[in-house]
């Protein structure tokens, strides 16, 4: 099968890497040029449509041409024409084709009809190879070809024609309808052998049928796609959860119906993956060293996980097929590091080694890009489901999935070295996966946890001057998710960073801030809380204005996540990601005490703000006794995402909110 | 990293002088740094090195390296992972027996047991990096790695190193050492037939090197071996503060070369006159160039005039540096023929900035007038190093027209710069310039905060309920209004909006919100740009009784610098001087008063900078005044402390609040 999503045209990570090399624009060409062939001249005269906005650029013409043979090996040929409208749009004309050991690029040429009709081809030396990733967790085989094509103006159409080998353990294409620019003309074509059949599943498009060229020669064609951009939109999901794009199947795993695709394709996963979980002599004494004298299902579970997530180190070892395929788990047992798929795979071994049954569950890391109505291998992130007992209900384990008439499944990811078993991340809840089980793969949504799964309690007492000093000590206690991110920057950070990170984030609330020391208090137990104790000062905090004092009762921290343009009351079309302090439901409270200056007396203080939605509450007030100043607040979340038609309630969630941080109490001089 | 050349004669058996410390790689485990679990030289650290050793020989052709690393935290896992990138093709490099091990805290050893990966980083044409990656098995926190590995190179080159003597980790101890070629080795060097060349056929008879190193750490050279070596302990990492020089010139290195120069004195004297040659023969005033200008100018035309108008016509070519640089195989599609003459680059009506500013200087001479040319290094990518003999140092080419006997810079490369304005990339920079009295080393003016401003003025309508609209034009000269205008020519104007508007929501108040309506004079250089931006949104929180707004309506985001940073360790580059000021009027509800508004208030740094706030109020409305100039350019780490100080002050001034009594109490928000 085959997971991809086009060809990708813009590349600016390969051009980056190619910038390394000096002899870039200093070697001759060798080659003679060929005049473009006829279809790169047909796609040239397609007008721009009327339409097309303020589009950088747009695409005339893209054709995909899967050729598929007897024994079920595949051939992609990719024919595209993009004419550049603006400057910018120079971007969308880098062709690039992704190759690696077992996906041969088999040729790969552009062409460029000039605004003027001059007609150039790309030469050698315009092409550069470069290694498709090169962060420091990752070690990919994978290499990326792209080309800078001549004479890549305005006005110019670029066509590229990329012809390569799809990996021959695959049998399924992902078409990338909707593109960040319109597209004019495109097709899919499958070419099949004798008797063969395909399966074909739509996202976020109308499906249409396929016209039938000739015998076993099946094409798609649509015309007029708008551009999805979402450069200037904020808190949407990911693109990719957005855009238009089709899945075909072919092969044995074609098979009709939604839920017989999504179980063909977990089907195909647990064989890819089979044997690997086996464990060995020494993983099963290491998963019983581990789990000896554990009371109940969670300590075992959690002595498990945490051993994962603390020894094997994450990092990225992928060569062909390593893609998909996990290493053997004595190997990353041995070894102490792997990816997702590694880490999970381990896991499944270790719990299988002390009875506990659990699956491999293909997910993305990014909710939304998996749809449920369209089966695919679309996913990039693996996890684990592992099997509770019937009856099981300790309540520190949330993530759960209960499988109607058949079995209950605990979410969790491996990967996520922050995160206790029992939990997931923001981006995981109310996402999709494919469970790898056999004759009961399936996809399935992951639970949305209640806000009781991340907290942040704040408490604040301070001492106020009269020349306008603030100074007081702020203690932060973190729970769950919550605690999961801190523990997330503490690992990731050293000591200078995350002093800093501090400052940073305490400095936009007290901008003259004096920043006087900071403890954390963490245990290696992750399910424990994280406690942040803060010692700040800001000389400056309260400012005279004329006879007043002016004063800001929320000392730190924010829950506002402003949106520009649903605060500009403008048009929502797209679901609005719910995002603060992370996108995952919590309750937050924030409690400041504030004993004034001596003299000065609370001539007004900002009003109580009481907001009730359904998918969050926001409730803050102030108050004022003697010389103590007292704010506090509480922010619930319940969903992750709400529907554009919220985006009113959104705002006003948010306007109180970003009011109710700027207000002042206002102090007088008795 | 390397500096790789050909070597040419005859290559003979000669005796190798290895250093001991190569046989004594992976010794036992050192107790103490296997229990170390913080580093008291580098408190907070992720990881640290407790040794590198590297030892580069060009008799053997051949480099070893080995390190030993401590992993204090889980980030600092992240050196089990070792990339060594090295270039593939001419010079035959190879990298052979890498050999590594993890540590752990109990003594345990591991050791690395899978060969490491070739992968390509990049290739084009016949160039191509390769990098050799491997990582280290079993690491935890507490773990002590170790790695080793040798390259090697082609006998027929030699490859003077470089020493990345500060790392991104604090390094416990490095030792370097280096065997040049034998020609430089003593009693050797008449008595072989071989010597080095560079690319062009120079005979390379002279070894140098540059360095930056920490105070009183020197390069050692043993006559008797002709051996350099260097020992360094406790070297920070590599320092990260905000508006620092570029890196190249801070980090702590050492570079060897093989060169034609005996002295940096007498090599940039020479490499002058070859620099002002080559320039002069570029742009020599043809015939081609000739004729063009008589069609620009007229006799009658003074000096001056000649020179903008001569100005405004290269600065109207293509500028590849702006549009597209067209590839040699479309140059050769489109029959252009290498650019080598000034006159080149004026039929094709197209070259890069440096093409384009030897035309404008030929253009200069061909009118008669008296013009030089500069090559400086470009400030924001790197600081002129005089002991690196080296002229590929020099980034930019600008020019001089000396008139009424003075001197006035001109920056016709850069695209949309207004004449007699340079990019502050080229000012207060160093290289080289010609002269009356003949080519030398020069360095370029800094600017004048006069010549940088930005000025933002306008009327906000206050409602009562602390809705805000109005317009404000915000006028930029200088540097701002360059960058801008450059922008412009890679985007279009839809996008040029969203990204200046991108600009105003990270200084504007999160309540409102501003957008550009429209732009004027962006394709005017010489006059003045200006941005018309729209207002809108909310301002004001209100009480039962008032309504507090922010006093400055462009520093609600806490934009100044340096105020959290206590310390500092390298001099602070501001890139140029500037001046931004403010004007806003607040016209507010009817019936209102105003309670209290930030107060007049004046701060200086002494010769380096001001800060001056006035407000004043009317009936119904209120005017608020600000500006901040900034008339350094660069301060020195001494200096932190007094700068801080008056940002601080600033910071503090900004927070000053609008207080307005609402009269009739309307609620909202």
């Amino acid at each position: 099968m085959q997971a991809r999503i086009s060809i990708s045209r813009t590349l600016a990570f390969a051009a980056c890497c190619a910038a390394l090399l000096p002899g870039w624009h200093g070697a001759n060409a060798k080659e003679k040029s060929q005049p473009a062939p006829d279809w790169v001249v047909e796609a040239a005269k397609t007008p721009t449509p009327a339409n097309v906005g303020d589009a950088s650029a747009v695409t005339l013409l893209d054709e995909i041409l899967i050729s598929v043979d007897e024994q079920n090996r595949a051939v992609e040929r990719e024919r595209s024409a993009v004419r550049i409208l603006k400057p910018q749009g120079r971007e969308h004309a880098e062709c690039g084709a992704e190759y690696d050991v077992d996906e041969k690029l088999d040729s790969f040429h552009s062409w460029t009809i000039a605004a003027d009709g001059r007609q150039l081809q790309a030469m050698d030396t315009d092409f550069a190879d470069v290694g498709a990733y090169g962060d420091a967790d990752m070690q990919f085989t994978e290499r990326v070809r792209f080309v800078r094509p001549p004479g890549a103006d305005p006005g110019a159409v670029v066509a590229c024609e990329i012809t390569h080998d799809l990996r021959p353990y695959m049998s399924m294409e992902v078409w990338g309808i909707q593109d960040t620019i319109p597209v004019v003309n495109e097709s899919l074509e499958l070419a099949l052998p004798a008797g063969g059949h395909y399966a074909d599943s739509w996202s976020h498009t109308n499906p249409i049928e396929p016209t039938e060229t000739a015998d076993n020669h099946l094409r798609w064609e649509i015309k007029n796609v708008p551009a999805l951009d979402l450069e200037s939109l904020h808190a949407t999901p990911p693109w990719q959860a957005l855009a238009a794009h089709m899945t075909v199947m072919w092969g044995s795993d074609a098979v009709n119906g939604v839920d017989n695709q999504w179980r063909a394709l977990g089907q195909w996963e647990e064989q890819l993956e089979a044997h690997r979980p086996d464990p060995t002599p020494e993983i099963t004494a290491k998963a019983q060293e581990l789990t000896a004298g554990a009371p109940d299902l969670y300590t075992k579970l959690s002595r498990i996980t945490s051993y994962i997530q603390n020894n094997i180190r994450y990092f990225i070892i992928e060569k062909g097929i390593g893609g998909l395929q996990a290493h053997y788990a004595a190997d990353i047992y041995r070894n102490r590091y792997g990816d997702c798929k590694d880490k999970t795979t381990l896991l499944i071994s270790m719990l299988q080694a002390v009875g506990i049954k659990a699956y491999y569950l293909h997910v993305n890391s990014e909710r939304g890009v998996i749809d449920p109505s369209a089966p695919s291998l679309i996913g990039d992130h693996m996890i684990t489901a592992i099997e509770v007992p019937d009856g099981e209900n300790d309540p520190r384990l949330q993530a759960l999935v209960r499988i109607p008439h058949d079995k209950t499944l605990l979410i969790f990811d491996p990967t996520d070295e922050t995160t206790p078993v029992g939990l997931i991340r923001g981006e995981l809840q109310g996402a999709y996966g494919n469970l790898a089980d056999g004759a009961e793969s399936r996809v399935l949504e992951m639970p949305v946890l209640s806000p009781q799964s991340a907290s942040l309690s704040r408490k604040g007492t301070f001492v106020l001057a009269a020349d306008g000093t603030l100074a007081g000590d702020v203690t932060d206690v973190f729970t769950g998710v919550d605690a999961a991110g801190e523990r997330g920057l503490l690992k990731e950070a050293d000591a200078k960073e995350v002093r800093e990170n501090l400052e940073k984030g305490l400095s936009s609330d007290l901008p003259s801030l004096d920043f006087k020391g900071y403890e954390f208090h963490e245990t290696t137990a992750l399910d424990q809380p994280v406690t942040l104790d803060l010692h700040v000062s800001d000389p400056s905090y309260a400012h005279a204005a004329g006879p007043l004092l002016l004063l800001r009762p929320r000392v730190v921290g924010s829950d506002a996540f402003a949106v520009p343009e649903v605060m500009e009351d403008k048009t929502r079309e797209y679901p609005i990601e719910i995002g603060h302090p992370g996108n995952f439901p919590g309750d937050w409270r924030d409690s400041f005490d504030i004993t004034l200056p001596p003299g000065y007396v609370v001539d007004e203080t900002p009003d109580p703000v009481d907001v009730d939605m359904d998918f969050a509450s926001y409730h803050s007030s102030t108050t004022a006794k003697g010389n103590l100043l007292h704010y506090e607040r509480e922010y619930v979340v319940r969903q992750v995402e709400i529907p554009p038609e919220k985006a009113a309630e959104f705002r006003k969630l948010e306007s109180a909110i970003l009011f109710d941080e700027k207000g002042s109490a206002v102090l007088k001089k008795q | 990293m390397r500096n790789p050349l050909l070597m040419c004669g005859t290559v003979g058996l000669f005796a190798a002088m290895w250093p001991a410390l190569l046989s004594a790689q992976f010794q036992p485990p050192n107790p103490d740094e296997l229990t170390m679990t913080i580093d008291p030289e580098a408190k907070g650290a992720a990881a640290v090195f407790l040794e590198i050793r590297e030892s580069d020989n060009d008799v053997l052709h051949e480099r070893r390296y080995y390190a030993r690393i401590k992993v204090l935290t889980d980030r600092g896992k992240e050196l089990a992972t070792i990339r060594l990138p090295y270039v593939k093709g001419g010079t035959d490099f190879k990298i052979v027996d890498v050999q590594g091990r993890t540590i752990h805290s109990d003594g345990t050893v591991v050791s690395l047991a899978v060969k490491p990966e070739d992968l390509l980083v990049a290739k084009n044409g016949e160039e191509q990096i390769q990098q050799k990656v491997f990582t280290l098995p079993d690491v935890d926190v507490g773990s002590v790695l170790e790695y080793s590995y040798e390259l090697t190179y082609d006998p027929q080159h030699v490859s003077s190193p470089i020493w990345e003597v500060q790392q991104h980790h604090f390094v416990h101890k490095a030792h370097y050492d280096f065997t040049p070629f034998r020609g430089f080795l003593p009693g050797a060097r008449d008595a072989l037939n071989a010597h080095l060349v560079d690319s062009s056929g120079n005979v390379l008879d002279h070894l140098v090197w540059n360095w930056r190193l920490p105070s009183g750490v020197t390069v050692s050279e043993d006559p008797a071996l002709g051996r350099f070596s260097l020992d360094v302990s406790d070297v920070p990492p590599v320092p990260k503060e905000a508006w620092m020089p570029p890196d190249s010139s801070t980090v702590y290195k050492v570079e060897f070369y093989y060169t034609n120069g005996s002295s940096a004195e007498d090599f940039w004297a020479q490499a002058a006159k070859t620099w002002s040659r080559d320039i002069d023969r570029f742009a020599e005033p043809t015939k081609t160039i000739e004729e063009a200008v008589a069609g620009l100018i007229s006799a009658s035309d003074s000096e001056a005039v000649k020179a903008q108008k001569l100005y405004a016509a290269v600065q109207s070519l293509d500028n590849s540096d702006y549009s597209r640089r067209k590839s040699e195989s479309e140059r050769k599609e489109l029959k252009l023929t290498p650019v080598k003459r000034a006159e080149d680059t004026w039929k094709e009506k197209s070259g890069n900035s440096n093409e384009i500013a030897l035309l404008y200087l030929s253009m200069l001479r061909a009118a008669g007038l008296t013009a030089y040319a500069t090559s400086v290094v470009d400030r924001s990518r790197g600081v002129f190093d005089p002991s690196y003999m080296n002229l590929d140092q020099l980034d930019d080419t600008l020019v001089i027209l000396n008139t009424d006997g003075k001197d006035v810079l001109l920056d016709p490369g850069q695209k949309l710069c207004p004449f007699q304005t340079v990019n502050w990339r080229h000012s207060g920079a160093e290289g080289l310039r010609q002269s009356a009295n003949g080519p030398g080393r020069a360095q370029t003016p800094y600017q004048v905060f006069e010549a940088n401003t930005v000025k933002r003025t306008g009327d906000i309508e206050v409602g009562p309920d602390g809705t805000i609209s109005g317009t404000l034009q915000i006028v930029m000269t200088g540097q701002d209004a360059l960058a801008w205008r450059q922008r412009a020519i890679e985007v279009d104007d839809d996008e040029l909006k969203k990204e200046f508007d991108r600009d105003l929501e990270s200084i504007t108040p999160e309540t409102a919100a501003a957008h550009v309506d429209h732009f004027l004079g962006l394709d005017e250089p010489d006059k003045l740009l200006m941005a018309v931006v729209k207002v809108s949104g909310s301002l004001g929180t209100l009480t039962a009784k008032r309504m507090v707004m922010p006093g400055f309506f462009f520093e609600t985001r806490e934009t100044e610098p340096f105020v959290k940073e206590k310390d500092r360790l390298e001099p602070v580059d501001m890139h140029y001087a500037s001046q931004v000021s403010d004007q806003l009027t607040y016209h507010l509800p009817d019936g209102s008063t105003i309670e209290g508004a930030p107060p007049d208030t004046k701060v200086a740094w002494e010769n380096h900078a001001l800060y001056i706030v006035k407000s004043k109020a009317d009936p119904g409305q209120i005017t608020i005044a600000r500006v901040l100039a900034r008339a350094f350019t660069l301060a020195k780490p001494e200096e932190y402390q007094d700068l801080r100080g008056f940002y601080q002050k600033v910071s503090d001034a900004d927070q000053g609040q609008l207080v307005v009594d609402a009269g009739a109490s309307p609620k909202g928000n």
